[in-house]
């Protein structure tokens, strides 16, 4: 006899890390009303809540083995190799970002523990947005992720420029959320159905052909509002802004955790939902593709601001992994390997900038570096390799990336790509050597003084350098990673 | 013989990782260590020169599985032309070492970046696939950027960023080439297959053989450099330590060459076929326009700058007419510049440590005070030329005399280089060390000491040897020269 639970799908394990999570958050809150809990208390309670999250991701790994590709909760939830992945990749942002989250928010006096539940409610709102089979869990979860977000870009209530990233942010993102929303409706408008897979099932249903345009004027606004989370132009104006006003240890954390969970979710999309009618998106994804990287390398070129610089790069390299999402199955399992790579790398430098600032102030211009190589050989060194596998040197998991991802594209035959990618490539080398030249080559009077590199720090910059550079030599495992992510769809 | 040849990347790698660690307090023993490791992988390339690779094709030794999914490998091997080419590195990375001034010598990041240079140059000629040659080609890029960038003159910024931009520019031509040959492959054998012995067996129609040969040959050609893409190269050279010029015009050079002999001609013989009269006329082009403008300098590094766009000019006027004579004049030619080059680098470097300027005008009658040295340039002067009996003699006889078969009013052209580059050299040593000493402070200009001659020495004497004996030389590219001119030849039949 079948229970209710069964009929109903109802597994627990499913969402199980986004429960860890709103544990840990409750724990947290509880922290905060008793009233004089210590900070390290909070500090233990916030690490092994996540080292909880990765416990209870492996958990459901275990159940991916035994049950497969499917969907839980009413065919609200689904499991597959994209949401494994995703997970696994948020909660490896969230340990890897531990450390800069932890001290900035120690720095904020009174609100450490309302920063840190905002952090984790975030990862939440991004894990349950990495689960969701249907548009609304999806809507909901992306929700949860990005006001966290928002606030978390204005806590650093003195700071103007703070106050304004986040007020530029939830003024965007709303707008970002309303343009999704809408296109949920007019997707069920004109198909009645509101699920990733029902999509494809339905499209398949009437014909790749019969597809009525309001079902893709919906498709497009939601990948749109998907697309103003990466930061891809023409949706990209907020990014610069709220990196350079968002305190600098918590941009590492929101930059990633965001492009993670949108990305798998568009790949998830366009393998899903549109794999029949997915030539037809070409020309939208070739426009915002050669729109991105062309943005990004003009505005970065004269960035004096170092987060701001990171933020176009952040929109060159959206480019460049939108541009493998759109062509064909394995073009996916390339981006999701740029991804992965890129993600690393963009923890590293962040986590180098919040060493760097060791303050609250957001402010971090490309002269807070000058002559860092001096004294502080070991933070250089590494910032130069995250910098340097930015640009796709090879020998970093950067050539690594663009090699497959260019292979792709080529036999995909999208040679207007590759040239305009490659040229940004060029390009990118003259923004990205910029850095490395002003910490370790200028010389200059005023050079940076020792900083005190935490050993958690020391061992988490060695860790992401090592994986930078192994990634680059040994890509082996994590392609085969990415392969099977793809291989269902084939 | 696979053991020596992973161990000529294994012990530059290490022994810069040995620098590095090594704390500064004993900066005294950083080039005592670069020398005995630099020394080790002089004489394993000695020791590769006798071996049974030594005067063959290329021969791949060595395959590494690399991303198993798309069936890419990493492909290791040897030939002629790459031992002769890890030779010269070799043993310019020593002399360069040797010579260096104090203040480079014990700098830990200037010895271990030119040990890990060494490492990518070596890494460049055994590769056996197009993927491991760009990865090394780009990895180059990698210690030049600091040893320019940090060690470099006054306009180092712009010369670094220049240098930087024009070779990664060429670079992305050679990487989509590979990326279009990879495909290319892959519909052929199932799996993104690049190493050269399947891309021999790659038939290709003759648009995609003229599609890759110019990307390859583009980036290629930027790094020999051809005119008009040259102008990098004269910055490079004026604003790049000694050392670096040392290697710069010694072997980073020969990598465009190398690359165009080893890829572009073998596997897109259409293409080759197709533009090499227009890579010819820019190469007679760069061989005056290169000397002419060597004479108008009065800065004697630029002037060897600029030689050197008029010798490597030589070079492509060889491989372009594609005869075997010419080609093996171009290898033998690569070899002669970039002990020459090197050489006359290596000689501006020590007087420049001494006076601290470059200018022809600042100098005059330093024979009196430097005869030592005097001679040597004059010597060294001699073989840049192509003085019958020196190495530029062989090299630029052999390729004139090669392509004068397929370009005759062109080859006529190019032998004038020859006569002006006596004009641009000897009237420069005429102006820095003949007639009195007009400025008091070369009167106390000290001659070189044992180091500095012991540096330079084993330069000098490869010059006579080569230009006495050129057999010995030639022996080593036979194989590989007459095979690509077979290709050529082949091509030229069918059409």
């Amino acid at each position: 006899m079948t229970t209710v639970s069964e009929i109903l799908g109802i597994n627990y394990i499913v969402i199980a890390p986004t429960l860890a999570l709103l544990l840990t958050v409750i724990v947290l809150l509880f922290c905060t009303i008793t009233v004089s809990t210590p900070m390290y208390v909070k500090k233990y309670v916030s690490f092994v809540g996540i080292l909880l999250t990765l416990f209870t991701i492996f958990l459901k790994f275990g159940l991916f083995l035994t049950d497969g590709v499917s969907s839980y909760f009413m065919e609200k939830i689904l499991l597959d190799e994209f949401a494994l992945v995703g997970n696994l990749l948020v909660g490896i942002v969230l340990l890897f970002t531990f450390n800069s989250f932890w001290k900035t928010s120690e720095l904020i006096d009174d609100k450490t523990t309302e920063a840190l539940i905002l952090i984790l409610m975030s990862a939440s709102g991004f894990l349950l947005m990495i689960d969701a089979e249907n548009f609304i869990m999806l809507f909901i979860g992306l929700e949860i992720g990005s006001i966290s977000l928002y606030a978390l870009a204005g806590l650093n209530k003195g700071d103007q420029l703070s106050n304004e990233a986040a007020l530029k942010y939830f003024l965007l993102g709303s707008l970002a959320s309303c343009i999704f929303i809408y296109g949920i409706a007019l997707v069920y408008a004109s198909l009645s159905i509101i699920g990733v897979y029902e999509t494809s099932i339905a499209i398949s249903f009437i014909g790749p052909d019969n597809v009525p345009l309001t079902t893709f004027v919906g498709l497009i606004l939601i990948i749109v509002g998907l697309l103003f989370k990466v930061a891809a132009a023409p949706f990209q104006a907020w990014a610069p802004d709220v990196y350079q006003g968002s305190p600098t240890g918590y941009v590492g954390y929101m930059a990633t955790v965001a492009k993670v969970a949108s990305f798998i979710v568009l790949a998830r999309l366009v393998a899903v939902s549109l794999t029949f009618i997915i030539d037809q998106f070409d020309l939208f994804f070739g426009a915002v593709v050669i729109l991105s990287v062309l943005a990004g390398a003009l505005f970065a070129a004269n960035q004096s601001d170092l987060k701001r610089l990171i933020a176009y790069s952040g929109v060159i390299q959206s480019g460049f992994i939108l541009s493998g999402i759109s062509s064909g199955v394995y073009g996916i399992s390339a981006s999701m390997f740029y991804l992965i790579t890129y993600i690393i790398q963009l923890i590293g430098i962040f986590t180098v900038f919040s060493i760097i600032s060791g303050q609250l102030s957001s402010d971090f211009q490309i002269s807070n570096i000058s002559g860092l190589f001096k004294e502080n050989k070991f933070i250089t060194i590494t910032l130069s390799i995250f910098m340097l596998g930015l640009a796709g040197l090879p020998l970093t998991s950067g050539f690594v990336s663009k090699f497959i991802l260019i292979t792709n594209l080529w036999s995909y035959e999208r040679y207007v790509l590759v040239t305009v990618l490659m040229l940004t490539t060029v390009a990118g080398f003259y923004f990205y050597l910029r850095p490395i030249w002003v910490a370790a080559i200028e010389k200059t009077e005023n050079v940076v003084e020792k900083i005190q590199v935490k050993n958690s720090d020391k061992l988490l910059l060695g860790v992401l350098a090592t994986l930078t550079i192994y990634f680059g030599l040994l890509p082996d495992t994590l392609v085969n990673i990415t392969r099977w992510m793809v291989e269902g769809y084939l | 013989m696979i053991s020596i040849m992973f161990s000529l990347l294994l012990v530059p790698l290490f022994s810069a990782v040995l620098i590095f660690l090594i704390p500064n307090s004993r900066k005294e023993i950083f080039r005592p260590i670069g020398i005995a490791f630099s020394l080790i992988t002089l004489t394993q390339c000695v020791y590769l020169l006798f071996g049974e690779f030594a005067k063959t094709e290329f021969t791949i030794l060595s395959t590494f599985k690399w991303i198993q999914s798309y069936g890419i490998n990493l492909h290791f091997g040897l030939s002629g032309m790459s031992t002769l080419l890890l030779l010269l590195s070799s043993l310019l990375v020593f002399v360069s070492l040797l010579s260096i001034g104090k203040d480079h010598s014990e700098s830990k990041g200037f010895v271990g970046s030119l040990l890990i240079l060494h490492f990518a140059i070596n890494g460049v000629f055994i590769s056996g696939d197009l993927i491991s040659l760009f990865i090394f080609f780009e990895a180059l890029l990698i210690p030049m950027y600091f040893l320019m960038g940090i060690w470099g003159g006054e306009n180092r910024r712009y010369a670094t960023i220049k240098f930087i931009l024009y070779t990664v520019f060429g670079s992305v031509f050679i990487f989509i080439g590979t990326v279009y040959t990879a495909v290319l492959s892959f519909g052929v054998n199932g799996r993104l297959a690049v190493d050269f012995e399947t891309l021999s067996s790659l038939s290709l129609l003759e648009s995609q053989s003229k599609t890759l040969f110019l990307l390859f040959t583009f980036g290629f050609l930027i790094k020999v450099p051809i005119f008009p893409l040259h102008t990098w190269l004269p910055d490079a050279h004026v604003e790049a330590p000694t050392a670096g010029s040392i290697m710069l015009a010694g072997v980073l050079l020969k990598v465009g060459a190398y690359g165009i002999l080893r890829v572009s001609i073998p596997f897109f013989t259409e293409g080759f076929l197709a533009y090499k009269n227009l890579i010819a006329i820019l190469s007679v082009i760069g061989i005056i326009y290169g000397a002419v403008v060597a004479i108008a300098q009065i800065d004697i590094k630029k002037l060897i700058a600029y030689s050197s766009v008029s010798h490597m000019g030589f070079v492509m006027l060889g491989i372009s007419a594609g005869g075997f004579l010419s080609i093996e004049g171009a290898i033998i030619q690569m070899i002669n510049h970039g002990i020459t080059a090197g050489a006359l680098f290596m000689l501006v470097g020590f007087i420049y440590e001494r006076r601290h300027t470059r200018k022809i005008s600042d100098f005059g009658g330093v024979k009196i005070s430097m005869p030592r040295y005097a001679a040597i340039f004059l010597f060294t002067s001699f073989a840049s030329i192509g003085l019958p009996g020196l190495n530029g003699f062989v090299g630029e006889f052999m390729i004139l005399m090669g392509s004068f078969n397929s370009y005759k009013i062109l080859t006529s052209f190019a032998a004038f280089g020859v006569v002006l580059a006596a004009i641009y050299m000897l009237w420069a040593y005429q102006r820095m060390f003949t007639g009195p000493i007009k400025y008091e402070e070369n009167e106390s200009l000290s001659d070189l000491n044992s180091r500095e001659t012991a540096s330079i020495v084993p330069l000098v004497l490869l010059m006579l040897f080569i230009g006495i004996y050129p057999n010995y030389i030639e022996s080593f590219v036979i194989q590989e020269a007459s095979f690509l001119s077979d290709t050529i030849a082949m091509f030229k039949d069918l059409k």
